[in-house]
């Protein structure tokens, strides 16, 4: 499939604050691709460097196959873009802003007019096309901004935050309009709305903290994330008198799909609950090939407990989300990048040195 | 080049547009126009070494006077008309589609100031004709100097926007774009005023570095010198080049 977006290793810094830490990725023709991320991590600055509005310090990117590059406006045309605040002149009128565009987009007079009239009826703005653009609602000036980055027909369309600021009856309309577009254009879109992502996205990019910290499809990364499985079990009186958690986490260490115990607690009245952190839904088969609460099961059958509750905390895509975002895990990718980035900046010692200091250590 | 010709042919085509879709280029042509006439007609221009009786004390048929005041006006015309240019794309956030369009920084930057420039060509016209066509019909009005001194006008006016334009590119607020410039034009204005207290080689750099002393001496006195063009030109296209540079230049912010 072809790579209509294709992404290595970009960098950027603002200062002393460095927004983008090595970013990769590839989206193919066709694909509606959600970019998420919290506030700072990077998406805008990405999605501004795929349009030629920013230059990278590090790392390349393409779009349809030509190289962004800055004193190129040509490499420009192929890249539809609708900025997150959509900045529009208000002082024109709907149809005369678009027809400004069509000509910066080169087009002549007849073509011009054929492109005006052919946004204006995708993004049905034909009631509002004699209008100042200042005088629209918000939801129609989004669909002028929509207007204006599919001018030039373009392969890719990058919306940063289409929907923002919309009320639900337009967050409807713009969603079903980009699934329209994407059948015919590779869409990278932007959004804070989880459930927008789930909707229209075919795949999930998430980055935070300006590093890539997913790539897959909404649902593999709902499941991706280790989730809270409580179990309430019966047990006989005899165990609960000598109930040892740590022998109990040591039962659950090589159940696959059972990332480790995190609490036992004796409930009292022959029932104990304990706390699992597991990696896959309850249903969903662990690599053994049984199904992960089967395997659980098993595992307290094997004691003579007897499962008698089993909830689960798990396969929301919000969750994981949240997940995979958290600071902690950004500040430990963080530092592995440091590292990495330190290691490969290391000076390489002379061989004769590296390997006189290899012979000390073997003496030694 | 074709295809950049164009591009800045719509951009030229919608800062232009743009002056008409609000009161404010009405108001600025009629109170350009109104005081300009005020001046002609009862003050004169007691400032500096180019000192001229207003049309009533002087009695004499030429629009020195107007010509004479032009320099002063602009420095607060000018800013007014380029404060925007540039500042109000950055605030309103219009500059982030403007550069992911398929154009050029150097033709959106031409664009702007020869927009800017062909509208203030058309106030200046606005101004100064009827003013031309009053004194001629009371008495013998040299229109060969009219047009020289409008020339000269007009090139003067394109250096000062085009540092103007320059400046409105550094800011992000319209107020500091207005007032930069307005400092930088009125200190080029008042440098003829302090060549009589400077050292007299120092005078000389100061009076050949400043555009209005380009135009005093030459154009303002209903003489046209090429050497002035030539210098207008220069600034012109200094100013232009650095304007590119600055919004060229946040591609890399």
């Amino acid at each position: 499939m072809m790579e209509m977006i294709h992404v290595q290793g970009l960098e950027k810094h603002y200062g002393d604050l460095q927004a983008l830490r090595g970013v990769s990725f590839d989206v193919s023709r066709g694909e509606i691709v959600g970019f998420l991320g919290p506030n700072g991590a990077g998406k805008s600055t990405t999605m501004k460097i795929l349009t030629g509005f920013l230059v990278p310090d590090g790392g390349t990117c393409e779009v349809a196959g030509k190289q962004v590059l800055p004193g190129d406006p040509g490499s420009r045309s192929t890249v539809g873009y609708l900025p997150e605040s959509t900045p529009l002149y208000r002082d024109m009128r709907v149809d005369r802003y678009l027809d400004f565009v069509a000509g910066l987009h080169g087009q002549e007079r007849a073509e011009r007019r054929a492109s005006v009239g052919r946004v204006i009826d995708a993004c049905r703005l034909g009631r509002h096309a004699g209008r100042r653009i200042g005088w629209l609602s918000k939801g129609f000036r989004q669909r002028v901004g929509l207007a204006q980055a599919l001018i030039g027909d373009p392969d890719v369309l990058i919306l940063d935050e289409p929907t923002s600021g919309l009320d639900p009856r337009e967050v409807v309309r713009m969603r079903d309009l980009i699934l329209e577009l994407g059948q015919e254009k590779t869409v990278l879109l932007s959004t804070h709305i989880l459930s927008e992502v789930e909707a229209t996205c075919s795949r999930v990019i998430v980055i935070a903290g300006g590093q890539l910290v997913a790539d897959a499809t909404p649902q593999e990364i709902a499941r991706s994330r280790a989730a809270e499985m409580t179990v309430v079990l019966r047990v006989p009186d005899k165990d609960l008198a000598d109930f040892d958690a740590g022998a109990i986490g040591r039962d659950f260490a090589h159940v696959p799909g059972v990332a480790r115990l995190v609490s036992a607690q004796d409930c009292g009245g022959g029932t104990a609950r304990l706390v699992l952190d597991v990696n896959r839904a309850p249903g969903s088969v662990a690599t053994s090939g049984e199904p992960v609460a089967e395997l659980v099961a098993d595992t307290l059958a094997k004691r003579g407990w007897k499962l008698s509750e089993l909830t689960w905390q798990g396969d929301s895509f919000e969750a994981a989300f949240l997940d995979i975002t958290n600071p902690e895990h950004l500040e430990k990718r963080a530092r592995a990048h440091r590292e990495a980035v330190a290691k490969a900046n290391a000076p390489v010692a002379p061989v004769a040195q590296a390997s006189e200091e290899q012979s000390e250590v073997e003496t030694t | 080049m074709r295809a950049e010709l164009g591009t800045l042919g719509w951009v030229f085509r919608r800062e232009f547009g743009a002056r008409f879709d609000s009161a404010s280029a009405l108001t600025v042509t009629i109170v350009f126009a109104l005081v300009a006439h005020g001046l002609f007609f009862f003050l004169g221009h007691p400032v500096g070494d180019l000192q001229l009786p207003s049309l009533w004390a002087g009695r004499v048929a030429s629009l020195q006077v107007v010509f004479a005041w032009l320099p002063l006006l602009f420095v607060g015309l000018i800013p007014a008309l380029t404060m925007g240019a540039w500042a109000d794309e950055r605030s309103s956030g219009t500059d982030e589609l403007l550069f992911t369009w398929p154009l050029s920084s150097r033709a959106s930057v031409l664009g702007k100031f020869f927009a800017v420039w062909a509208f203030l060509g058309l106030v200046l016209a606005i101004a100064i004709l009827p003013l031309g066509m009053m004194t001629a019909s009371l008495g013998n009005l040299d229109w060969g100097t009219v047009f020289g001194g409008f020339i000269g006008a007009f090139f003067l006016a394109g250096a000062c926007i085009s540092l103007s334009l320059f400046l409105s590119a550094l800011f992000k607020e319209q107020l500091s774009a207005f007032l930069s410039s307005a400092l930088l034009l009125g200190l080029l204005w008042s440098a003829g005023l302090l060549v009589h207290v400077l050292p007299p080689g120092l005078a000389d750099a100061v009076n050949y570095a400043s555009p209005y002393a380009h135009f005093f001496d030459s154009a303002a006195r209903g003489v046209f010198d090429l050497r002035d063009l030539i210098y207008h030109v220069s600034l012109m296209v200094a100013g232009l080049w650095c304007n590119a540079l600055v919004v060229e230049g946040r591609r890399w912010a």
